[in-house]
């Protein structure tokens, strides 16, 4: 294991630590004893089969919303919208299943509305690289405001078009079983949506690292001049990266609309986008490694509302660890290069010597 | 019309508060991302100190040391730690949502019916607010407002016409020959960061106190980041941010004022909408920018 590998896997580690502490000292305020309500957060994520599976679940979305921001992120671009492109492509997931279900076989309906919610996603977020590449528009902006209008967009199609037959809430008919994305474990709610989403990101790994357009995408974020010079066409790659990056955000809308919620409701996971930034900080924007932050936020989520069920403590618990974890991670990030320096410079120190 | 302009001044007062409060951060090279954090934490450190003193005043104080303290920790890590600072501030604007949501469960329990303070009154001013037309328009708002006039001229002056301006300025154009000058680059920015921080949570109690009299989690719902364009828009200068404000303020009492009288031909959430819409359109058409040359990267003496 290399030296720069093992700082990472230690420093991410107290990193998240010391977020917890933090948290947890926080609780003394309630006049809670953080110990116990450590002790339930960790007892009851394991306390059945349910429940543990449920941290999968959660872990589903965020995969996909961390996956979003930090493949921008390798092109030193950011993508903030990954909310809207997840409520975009829920949209589409609802639309298109309440549109094909009991017309096409239940199988074959969620392919097609998988590949419709990925176009769909996907040209949502491309929308933000074309006026970035064409009229030089702040990406970071447009992509934050067009979240917004995402979710107008969503709200007004929930009282109208999409609303339910009984017109009492602003929310959909729900949807048929056979459009539900299978369980695989029983007596869970761990749906084939994680084996897709770990799935992705290993593709996403391999399209970063392993071909020329990832390649290409690491060269424009590494050095845009460089890359201007060796003849890569930068305007190209940001209308792809956020055609991919929105297209992974939206995902995360089926997996939700078509494993979770079955029907699609106002105001639900309506923290994944920054939620995954903040994973895709965690894991220092490794698609391999979000696999894994995703994951601990998501026992972090059900942990927490266990936590505040049993004893007490409010479920704004767990964005409190969640900030709490994230900006420790950064800190952590300083603490690394300052032993990376050390470490160099030891390094030439020695070589002087011989 | 006269209600729908006295509106748009209105909600326009913490929109130029924060935005150019983020002017005179960028211009030394800092972008302030932490802003939601900031206006969220401003309203409500404003509303816990309203409603715990009964005092609109000391919820101001409270507000701007809430805004400080949340400015403080993303200065710190930005400036002296040099950690990217759109990472930094989404960090920060997470752990703000936190923060507020759980002490105000800590220091409020769960009320049963919602908790509410007496939002600043109006202070029409004697003689000019009986001008016809502008009279109620501009003088007949609240102390904010008042305040955010001369806001925009002291800081247009500070940064134009003195050596601190040129300083700060130089700070995100060319902060080596500030350093050359024997001015400690990183304190400048800090400070500005401290400033915006101060302005911000102001600018986050206007929500809270100024107008709503009460507090939630979603209270600021953006307006932070709406804020933040409105700088980029208004090409990173107090002038050009009075105008992209009030563009905003504008949007923003049309889409209440539509609201509450059923809107009409277009769905309610076009108006909601709209400020959001604009900035992408202004974002998209506006063709030349003047971005401070170092906006956004660290200084340190090596390089």
């Amino acid at each position: 294991m290399n030296a720069k590998f093992r700082d990472l896997l230690i420093t991410s580690f107290l990193a998240i630590l010391m977020g917890l502490i933090a948290s947890a000292l926080m609780l003394l305020f309630l006049g809670k004893n953080p110990i116990e309500a450590y002790g339930i957060l960790f007892t009851s994520v394991i306390r059945d089969k349910y429940t543990f599976a449920d941290i999968f679940v959660k872990a589903t979305p965020l995969i996909f919303t961390g996956l979003a921001f930090a493949f921008t992120f390798k092109a030193n671009l950011f993508n903030i919208g990954a909310q809207g492109q997840f409520y975009i492509g829920a949209v589409i997931a609802v639309a298109g299943s309440l549109l094909l279900q009991g017309r096409v076989p239940g199988g074959l309906a969620l392919i097609i509305v998988f590949i419709l919610t990925v176009i769909g996603g996907g040209i949502w977020g491309a929308f933000i690289g074309v006026v970035k590449a064409r009229y030089k528009a702040n990406e970071f902006l447009v992509s934050m405001m067009s979240t917004y209008v995402a979710l107008a967009i969503m709200n007004y199609l929930l009282r109208t078009l999409l609303m339910e037959t009984k017109g009492e809430y602003p929310q959909t008919n729900p949807l048929d079983t056979s459009l539900w994305l299978p369980t695989f474990i029983p007596g869970t709610r761990l749906h084939i949506g994680f084996i897709i989403a770990v799935v992705v990101a290993i593709l996403v790994w391999i399209l970063l690292y392993k071909t020329s357009l990832g390649y290409r995408i690491r060269v424009v974020g590494n050095n845009a001049d460089a890359a201007r010079m060796s003849g890569i066409d930068a305007k190209k790659l940001y209308v792809v990266a956020f055609f991919i990056s929105g297209a992974l955000a939206a995902m995360a809308g089926i997996t939700e609309v078509n494993g979770v919620q079955h029907m699609l409701l106002q105001g639900f996971n309506t923290d994944i986008g920054s939620a995954g930034i903040g994973i895709a900080i965690l894991a220092n924007a490794n698609p391999i490694g979000i696999i894994f932050a995703s994951i601990l936020f998501g026992a972090l989520k059900v942990g927490g509302t266990i936590m505040g069920q049993m004893s007490g403590i409010p479920s704004s618990i767990i964005e409190l660890m969640q900030g709490f974890v994230m900006v420790f991670v950064i800190l952590s990030y300083f603490v690394r290069s300052k032993l990376e320096i050390t470490r160099e410079k030891r390094k030439l120190q020695r070589e002087v010597q011989e | 019309m006269i209600s729908l302009l006295t509106r748009a001044l209105m909600m326009s007062t913490p929109l130029l508060f924060g935005s150019v409060a983020e002017v005179l951060a960028e211009r030394s090279g800092m972008m302030v991302t932490a802003i939601e954090g900031i206006f969220l934490l401003g309203a409500w450190g404003g509303f816990v100190g309203a409603y715990l003193s009964h005092s609109l005043f000391i919820g101001i104080i409270a507000a701007m040391l809430a805004g400080v303290a949340t400015a403080a920790l993303y200065g710190w890590i930005c400036v002296y730690l040099k950690q990217h600072q759109v990472v930094t501030g989404t960090a920060i604007n997470i752990l703000a949502l936190g923060v507020c949501s759980f002490f105000h469960r800590v220091i409020f329990g769960v009320p049963i019916t919602p908790l509410t303070v007496e939002p600043m009154q109006r202070l029409p001013i004697p003689l000019l607010s009986k001008i016809p037309v502008i009279g109620p328009i501009l003088f007949h708002q609240n102390i904010l407002t008042y305040i955010v006039y001369f806001v925009v001229p002291v800081a247009f002056y500070v940064l134009y016409k003195t050596s601190i301006g040129l300083t700060i300025r130089s700070a995100g154009e060319n902060p080596e020959a500030v350093d050359v000058a024997g001015i400690n680059v990183n304190r400048v920015r800090f400070s500005m960061v401290l400033i915006a921080g101060v302005m911000g949570g102001i600018a986050g109690a206007f929500y809270s106190i100024g107008y709503l009299g009460m507090f939630t989690t979603n209270i600021i719902g953006g307006r932070g980041w709406i804020a933040f364009a409105i700088c980029f828009l208004g090409n990173w200068n107090p002038k050009g941010a009075l105008i992209g404000t009030m563009a905003f303020g504008f949007a923003e009492a049309i889409a209440i004022y539509m609201q509450s009288s059923g809107g009409g031909l277009f769905p309610n959430e076009l108006f909601i909408a709209l400020p959001y819409i604009l900035t992408i359109v202004l974002t998209v058409t506006r063709k030349s920018f003047n971005v401070p040359a170092k906006l956004g990267v660290p200084y340190s003496k090596e390089n």
